[in-house]
């Protein structure tokens, strides 16, 4: 069953820029998949139109209600004016649940992202990768079954990264739901999704599956791993390794 | 420093006039000195007070009557394209036709039987333009991708005035109440001069009068208290400003 899918789906932008071509791809209901490619070449513009926040030009979407979406933006994208707690819960507070609720899992989600000690804080005191973990709380805190997560760990040092990877895992698992999640890092592609697909040029050239043996322990040793981002900079750029490291 | 250095300039200034006005030999009803300015304000104290009362009212009622307009104009005009672009013109028209050349007509249709509404009338289309300018430009230029988050939250047209559109604006709406704050005033003090009669007794009214009169140092003192008013105003909203932005606004950072 596909929580999602793009049939043929074109997106042109109101300056006449396509930005997405004849696009088709599906999403399968718990999956998890990486989206990687370089710079421009229309990963978020992908996202945004699973969201339904652009509608195709040609072809059409298979979306969900986007009640249904947790979307973590490529900036942090925060109300300046909302302490870091009161950020988190905007969308909680719109869909009108209880406050028990809404105090509940904003604490799960202040220890999730490690920022319970600056619930009270105001973005400006933040920094730029605190941010952006404001808003993947944001996004969790919602526990919607599709997330669509741009770029949330590029700004964030690579322990905490690491982290923040693991739990991602663990979110999924535990909760099932359906991620797809936008990386200019081959090695967190490799290393957080069950397939990649890699995107040029506003197509998707490339689906890898990423072999899950070794998954329980280690995996970053594991040789799936690494046959995993070797592939994948191979798709990506002919043995480069654009967009680098970790 | 702030505010010493300001003070202790105007005390010089003052001290200058006083010694030049009387060693030049100047005439009162030309240019009275500071004292004797000081001294019509005591004398005349209630009567001015009265006066700068009546302004106070008209200024205030027509000011909070442009931000109450603006700030409703301003979200029919973000949320209906068709409606702003029938109206807009109208806005302008009433923009740029100088006040004073419409304030007579006003003082015709509502003036006859209530004079303080129709200076309030005046005073609040002078001060309308500007908040509504600011207004809108501040709702129209909230980050899109607040706004994408706001519909992914599946947020009612109302939940995304209250929990993003105003607060976003509220920074260019203050900018606007603080034009608009003046702009209330000199509106006040242009519809005191052309209703121009004994019924208006504001403190515009009291400068014609006084002027009349040639009582020059009176009318110094009114002129002193509209100054005085004018500033309080601006001062005021400034640190409404303050209050409401200062916690989370860059222009606030120090
Ligand atoms: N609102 C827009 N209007 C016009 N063109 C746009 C718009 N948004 C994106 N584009 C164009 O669409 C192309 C794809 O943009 P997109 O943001 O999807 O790239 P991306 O793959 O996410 O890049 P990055 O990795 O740098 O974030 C770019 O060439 C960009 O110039
Ligand atoms: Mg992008």
């Amino acid at each position: 069953m596909s929580a999602l899918a793009l049939n043929a789906a074109s997106l042109r932008y109101d300056n006449g820029f396509t930005a997405l071509k004849n696009v088709t791809a599906q999403f399968i209901s718990g999956s998890f998949t990486a989206l990687v490619g370089p710079s421009g070449c229309g990963k978020s513009s992908l996202l945004r139109l699973l969201a339904g926040l652009e509608q195709p030009f040609i072809g059409s979407v298979t979306g969900l209600a986007q009640s249904q979406i947790g979307f973590v933006f490529q900036e942090p994208t925060l109300l300046a004016w909302r302490s870091v707690a009161d950020n988190i819960t905007l969308p909680l507070q719109i869909e009108g649940h209880s406050p028990n609720e809404i105090a509940a899992r904003l604490d799960e989600a202040l220890a999730l992202v490690g920022l319970t000690d600056f619930a009270d804080a105001l973005p400006r005191q933040l920094s730029g990768g605190m941010k952006m973990r404001v808003s993947l709380a944001r996004a969790l805190a919602k526990r919607p079954p599709v997330l669509l997560m741009d770029e949330p760990f590029a700004a964030l040092d690579e322990l905490t990264r690491f982290r923040l990877d693991d739990d991602l895992r663990a979110i999924w698992q535990q909760q099932k739901c359906t991620i797809i999640f936008v990386t200019h890092s081959v090695t967190e592609a490799a290393y957080l999704a069950e397939r990649a697909l890699v995107m040029q040029g506003g197509e998707i050239q490339k689906e890898i599956a990423i072999n899950q043996t070794g998954r329980d322990s280690g995996f970053r040793s594991a040789p799936a791993f690494t046959a995993a981002c070797s592939a994948l900079s191979m798709a990506l750029g002919h043995g480069t390794s654009p967009g680098g490291g970790a | 420093m702030r505010y010493l250095l300001p003070f202790l300039l105007g005390l010089a200034l003052l001290t200058l006039w006083e010694i030049w006005v009387g060693l030049a030999g100047v005439p009162v009803f030309v240019l009275p000195a500071p004292s004797l300015i000081l001294a019509a304000l005591v004398d005349n104290f209630t009567a001015l007070m009265a006066a700068l009362w009546v302004t106070v009212k008209v200024t205030l009622l027509a000011f909070v009557w442009a931000v109450a307009t603006a700030v409703s104009l301003a979200i029919v005009f973000t949320r209906a394209r068709l409606i702003e672009m029938a109206l807009y013109p109208y806005v302008i028209t009433l923009q740029v036709t100088p006040v004073v050349a419409i304030a007579p007509l006003i003082l015709i249709w509502v003036g006859f039987d209530n004079l303080s509404r129709a200076l309030v009338i005046i005073a609040w289309i002078v001060a309308f333009f500007p908040m509504l300018t600011n207004t809108v430009q501040g709702l129209r230029s909230v980050d899109p991708q607040l706004h994408d988050l706001m519909t992914l939250s599946g947020a009612s047209w109302w939940q995304r005035l209250i929990y993003l559109e105003l607060p976003a604006a509220l920074p260019a709406m203050l900018t606007g109440a603080k034009i608009s704050g003046g702009l209330a005033l000199i509106g006040a003090v242009v519809a005191e001069f052309v209703a121009g009669s004994g019924t208006s007794t504001g403190l515009a009214w009291r400068i014609i009068e006084t002027g009349n009169r040639l009582e020059i140092a009176t009318m110094f003192a009114s002129l002193a208290l509209l100054s005085a008013l004018g500033i309080f105003l601006f001062y005021l909203l400034s640190f409404c400003e303050w209050l409401l932005l200062h916690r989370w606004h860059e222009s606030f950072r120090r």
